[in-house]
């Protein structure tokens, strides 16, 4: 048992030791603020808190609404599962909502899934219906923003037509389409930057390259030819997290950006995540809980039934 | 709003999106399994996720809540209010979660706020946080009186508290407990305002000179006049004890009250005292015993040898007499008698009698009875008791089928600071009385309202036998202690005591079965003592001021060396006793107020106007 342990720690002392050396090798925020500018990757954009004119002049033209999904599953292993999706829009000015929910499982499939493939559809079905949202949204509310909790590249991926839909009701409309991204998921600075930035078996990731690198306010506007898909993507950090988030906008309405930057910085709590709020409330209002979900299962499925699919290991006691 | 979490049959939880509740308000439940549950507010709360307490969230950002504020959304929409309801009788089973929650009709809950009918009710206030019932509630009913609020009177919307005059026979007595300035003496004047408007009789012991009802309340249209509904008396002024109908216990008591008797004392009062006495003949013969004893029997002895004038002869054979009689008796006792029996002399006690009370009460007036506190205590055990047994007699006499004797009403005593006349662990002299008026005072349609600030003070018989009480505004850790055991106050809100606003109050009333918040009623009389001490200083100040002007104003401009002829004048055509100093100094206090001027001169000051 000792000599294991002793092994077992080596071991974990090794995994942990790669990471700490990638952190160590992180460039210097100065030289990489530098360079980053030098080479026209993108360019530090400062935000000033909208006042509450233009926030006026915004509620004016529509208001500010928001959109946001949520997906939980529930029951034992694979394919004894249920899924439940939930796409809310809300507007702050009338306190509107919509939401479009839907639920599945596998064994609803025709043909047999494969657990990926059931993801997969998970994944692209959460996009549908946040998409359709979206566009209910667009079209209900009429509103002069519309923040969408997440990239909007997804949509052009997962259900390219509804999103050609949405952007051309958001542009018929006059309503601007901002993605706002928590976790980053990019690679594309490291990917210009390639010849100065440490050698790793992973290319660093955005996130990564710009944690601690923006200061509060601060956005890091990509330039525009690095990202196509009709979408312009830029880094931004409004609260004390040293850990940027991600905007996205399409081409059409970028233009717009140095507007939304200043919207988006006053509608972040400093001391938060550096997420504007109004998506968190949206966020608390649609996710799905796991008591929501056993709730639903013993009164549609009956005890009995619901006892009958759970996993063992939802039943552990310790 | 709906019920939510864990339930019991006692107490459940419930949850509101759009309603604050209010503590003490009271709710329907509608459970779908046990019908319709009434319910009253325990505990309150209120919660915002968005605004969390604990630092560590994301929400103190001021600028945010701001910002989303402009764009058309106020975070306080996303407020849930929460409240701890207790039911008012439990169920037999829990309460079903979920169940909906309403406000309630006032014919739902009329049997918890309303006792007998309101022509037979003394009105004492309202019924906190009752507004939305009360809207439903008979017209009669609303708006009967005003109530003080932000600093001035405003007609009730609430319902009112009643309290069931009827009720009396079965829950005889009233206890108000609560510190200076928490509303007790306010309490304790609505209840003798609505004790004279249904023409109760009344005594009222008043040691602070503060039951007067001669003078109406500011600020309300409406008047209730009372002056002819109470009398006041002042102990020693107009009414007294007559000392012929002293019995051997009412006079030990009386000069106890002046100074605790010794034993010696006492006993020397019980050979003393013969049935018949008047003030004169007991007081003589304390002195001529006192001068006995001092001269000693074989002085008075060789005194009525050597013959004298007959006069002189006849005082010392009732000296020889005395002696012979009293010879175990001390002359200090003695002494000790003579000097309380003067000093009670000296109030006036001795020369009147009880019989204006006694006519008024028989008239259902309030007699409102002033005195010092010692005087007060000595003279309430010798009215309580008269008037006591008079009423007892009269009962008694009825109840054995005797022709019954001079009709004497049923009535009520009341009386602030309580724990002076019926103190725990110690002595006073009404204290006997009181007890037994407590304790059977009900066979006989006595009453008893006993307010005091110090409950834990009050002798315990006559705490536990006070069945209706009215608790004000009450700090002290061991008052409050007192005030949960003696009341069915729940902790929640015996924990709400030390912050009432003044004229709040819970009553405990076995007649509800429950605590009942209220605010009580603005009195329509005023107290003579509302005006601020330092007003009083202020306004007498400015009085005098004036007033030297214009005495001063006809030697204006005056010089110093003319201040001798001023004073002499001034003196002469006012009451006032000036000097040549104190009238400079008072003239250079009004130079300091701006009211005079003084300008220096060859010739000294000179003060002009």
């Amino acid at each position: 048992m000792l000599e294991m342990d002793i092994s077992l720690k080596k071991r974990f002392e090794e995994a942990a030791a790669a990471l700490k050396t990638r952190l160590e090798k992180k460039l210097d925020r100065d030289f990489l603020r530098k360079i980053i500018a030098e080479r026209g990757a993108g360019s530090f954009l400062k935000c000033k808190e909208m006042d509450s004119d233009m926030l006026a002049s915004i509620v004016e033209k529509g208001g500010i609404a928001g959109v946001d999904g949520s997906t939980n599953s529930k029951g034992g292993i694979f394919p004894y599962i249920i899924t439940l999706q939930q796409a809310l829009a809300k507007h702050a000015g009338s306190g509107q909502e919509l939401m479009l929910s839907d639920a599945f499982s596998p064994l609803l499939f025709e043909e047999d899934l494969s657990e990926d493939d059931y993801r997969q559809h998970i994944k692209k079905n959460l996009s549908i219906l946040e998409a359709n949202a979206a566009i209910l949204a667009v079209e209900e509310f009429k509103p002069a923003v519309l923040l969408i909790d997440g990239s909007l590249v997804r949509f052009k991926i997962e259900t390219s037509s509804l999103w050609e839909k949405l952007k051309q009701k958001a542009l018929d409309n006059g309503t601007i389409l901002v993605g706002v991204v928590e976790g980053i998921s990019t690679g594309i600075i490291s990917s210009v930057l390639d010849d100065v930035m440490p050698q790793l078996s992973y290319r660093a990731m955005d996130w990564e390259v710009l944690f601690g690198l923006l200061e509060m306010g601060e956005v890091l506007e990509m330039a525009p030819d690095l990202f196509k898909e009709g979408l312009r993507t830029c880094f931004a950090r409004f609260s004390l997290d040293p850990k940027p988030i991600g905007i996205d906008m399409p081409e059409e309405q970028y233009a717009f950006l140095n507007q939304i930057k200043d919207l988006l910085f006053a509608l972040t709590p400093k001391n938060g995540r550096g997420i504007p709020l109004w998506l968190d409330i949206i966020d608390n209002k649609v996710r799905i809980t796991d008591a929501m979900m056993e709730g639903l299962l013993n009164a549609c499925l009956g005890e009995d039934y619901a006892e009958y699919i759970l996993a063992k290991r939802s039943k552990r006691a310790i | 709003m709906q019920v939510a979490g864990i339930t019991t049959p006692i107490e459940v939880f419930v949850a509101s999106r759009e309603r604050r509740f209010r503590i003490n308000e009271l709710l329907i439940i509608d459970d779908p399994n046990q019908g319709p549950l009434v319910g009253e507010v325990v505990d309150a709360s209120s919660y915002n996720r968005f605004i969390p307490l604990s630092v560590e969230h994301a929400f103190s950002d001021a600028h945010v809540v701001e910002s989303l504020k402009h764009l058309g959304y106020s975070i306080d929409e996303d407020e849930i209010n929460i409240a701890k309801v207790k039911l008012m009788s439990e169920t037999s089973f829990p309460v079903t979660t979920g169940s909906p929650v309403r406000l309630p009709g006032f014919g739902e809950v009329k049997s918890f706020l309303m006792r007998g009918l309101r022509e037979d009710g003394l009105l004492l206030g309202e019924i906190k946080n009752t507004e939305e019932t009360a809207k439903t509630m008979d017209r009669e009913l609303k708006g009967l009186f005003y109530i003080y609020s932000a600093g001035k009177p405003k007609r009730t919307e609430n319902v009112p508290f009643i309290l069931d005059l009827k009720s009396f026979h079965q829950y005889p007595h009233i206890g108000i407990f609560g510190g200076s300035g928490s509303g007790k003496s306010f309490g304790m004047r609505v209840i003798l305002e609505e004790l004279m408007k249904h023409r109760i009789p009344t005594v009222v012991l008043d040691p602070h000179y503060e039951m007067d009802f001669s003078a109406s309340q500011e600020g309300i249209p409406e008047d209730e006049n009372f002056k002819r509904h109470f009398s006041r008396y002042q102990i020693g002024e107009h009414i007294g004890v007559e000392f012929l109908n002293l019995s051997k216990r009412d006079l030990l008591s009386l000069l106890s009250a002046v100074s605790p008797l010794s034993e010696a004392m006492s006993s020397a009062v019980e050979v003393l005292h013969r049935r018949g006495d008047t003030y004169l003949s007991f007081s003589s013969r304390l002195e001529d015993l006192a001068q006995a004893l001092e001269i000693g029997r074989a002085r008075i002895d060789s005194a009525l040898r050597q013959g004298m004038e007959p006069q002189e002869m006849e005082r010392f054979k009732k000296m020889k007499e005395l002696l012979e009689n009293y010879q175990n008796i001390p002359l200090p006792s003695v002494q000790g008698i003579s000097w309380r029996l003067r000093r009670l002399q000296v109030s006036g006690l001795f020369s009147h009698d009880i019989k204006p009370v006694k006519e008024a009460m028989l008239q259902g007036k309030l007699a409102v009875v002033q005195g010092p506190i010692w005087l007060l205590q000595v003279f309430s055990t010798y009215l309580l008791s008269n008037i006591y047994r008079q009423r007892r007699d009269y009962k008694d006499g009825e109840l054995r089928g005797q022709t019954p004797g001079d009709y004497f009403p049923p009535f009520v005593i009341a009386t602030d600071e309580a724990h002076n006349f019926a103190p725990k662990g110690r002595d006073a002299a009404p204290k006997g009385i009181i007890t037994e008026i407590a304790q059977e005072g009900r066979k006989y349609g006595v009453f008893l309202v006993l307010a005091t600030q110090r409950p834990t003070l009050l002798d315990e018989t006559v705490t536990a036998q006070l069945n209706t009480k009215i608790i004000f505004r009450t700090v002290r850790g061991s008052d409050i202690a007192t005030i949960a055991e003696e009341t069915d106050i729940k902790p929640e809100e015996a924990r709400r005591l030390p912050y009432l606003p003044s004229g709040d109050a819970f009553v405990s009333s076995p007649l509800f079965g429950r605590t009942v918040a209220i605010r009580v009623r603005f009195p329509y009389t005023a107290s003579p003592h509302t005006v601020n001490p330092i007003d009083e200083i202020k306004n007498r100040r400015l009085d005098s001021d004036e007033k030297l002007l214009s005495l001063i104003s006809p030697h204006l401009p005056i010089y110093a060396a003319s201040f001798a002829r001023a004073v002499e004048d001034i003196n002469r055509r006012s009451d006032e006793k000036y000097e040549v100093r104190t009238l400079k100094e008072a003239l250079d206090a009004l130079v300091e107020k701006g009211r005079l001027k003084r300008q220096p001169s060859p010739l000294g000051d000179i003060y002009i106007v």
